[in-house]
């Protein structure tokens, strides 16, 4: 009996999980963004409650002499801006570059990618085309293996926005 | 265009020596479609097509795994840097939330 009892609670949890993540699919609705896991990307909302949601209260540092964050100044189109976040900070088992994760402060979403890496890589760098909305700060937040918060930011002029949606 | 999607183009240099570490690029082909908004400002609530992970792995064994939202643009390209240790394989895996999964691979070759 008691098994049967643990294996439907079981399967409700499961469905509980299923729920959210088919929610977080479809464009996040309100009631969903209640349940959304600290990790989960893609929300509509503003840059303080995602870097707040995502990183709590830690402390991050100034990281603009370690992170190389190339970026153009100007934008003449938001839809495709490339960004490469580079990182000088060794990459072993022992101390390496965990995550990077790149926002875009006024964007709808303005968590828009997250870079997990792993010391095979031998080199922190990542890069990606993101849009913009309109002119914004962009940040790289890096995360090293020992719980370190790096981070460094830029203005972009954006011309035509890119509707970060 | 809808029949390209899920096209994929992987650059590696041409040829690696032992140690180094190279930059791979990917691009793929793909709408990466944004929130859309009817004309009271209410976003319209449907399955929106776009690219949630892209895995990148060489000789089997991950090296950057990049999650995505819509604010990514279309046709996105990705760069990642491996340690060239051996000549083999490199992988990059992109799923998209219909379901769609889509997988390229590329050989690092030594001098």
């Amino acid at each position: 009996m008691a098994e049967s009892i643990t294996r439907r609670s079981a399967l409700g949890t499961l469905g509980v999980v299923g729920v959210t993540l088919a929610a977080g699919a479809l464009g996040t609705p309100a009631t969903a963004r209640a349940q959304a896991s600290p990790q989960a990307l893609g929300l509509q909302e503003t840059v303080q409650d995602g870097l707040k949601r995502v990183f709590g209260g830690r402390p991050m540092k100034d990281g603009s002499a370690l992170i190389k964050l190339e970026i153009p100044p100007i934008a003449e189109n938001g839809a495709v801006v490339p960004v490469n976040v580079e990182v000088n900070a060794p990459m072993t088992p022992a101390s390496y570059v965990k995550t990077i994760w790149i926002v875009a402060d006024k964007n709808r979403i303005p968590i828009v990618a997250r870079a997990t890496l792993t010391p095979d890589a031998g080199q922190a760098f990542v890069g990606t085309h993101i849009r913009l909305g309109e002119t914004t700060d962009v940040r790289a937040v890096v995360e090293q293996s020992d719980g370190t918060l790096l981070t460094a930011k830029r203005e972009v002029k954006v011309t035509v926005g890119g509707c970060g949606g | 265009m809808a029949g390209d999607i899920g096209k994929i183009r992987i650059r590696v240099p041409s040829s690696a020596k032992a140690g180094d570490v190279i930059r791979v690029r990917c691009l793929v082909i793909h709408p990466m479609e944004r929130i859309e908004r009817d004309a009271q400002g209410k976003i319209v609530d449907r399955n929106y097509n776009y690219i949630t992970r892209v895995t990148a792995t060489y000789l089997g064994k991950p090296v950057a795994v990049f999650d995505l939202t819509q604010s990514v643009s279309e046709n996105p390209a990705f760069s990642f840097a491996l340690k060239a240790t051996a000549p083999g394989p490199v992988t990059v895996t992109f799923v998209d939330t219909h379901g769609g999964k889509y997988e390229s691979r590329a050989d690092i070759a030594f001098a």
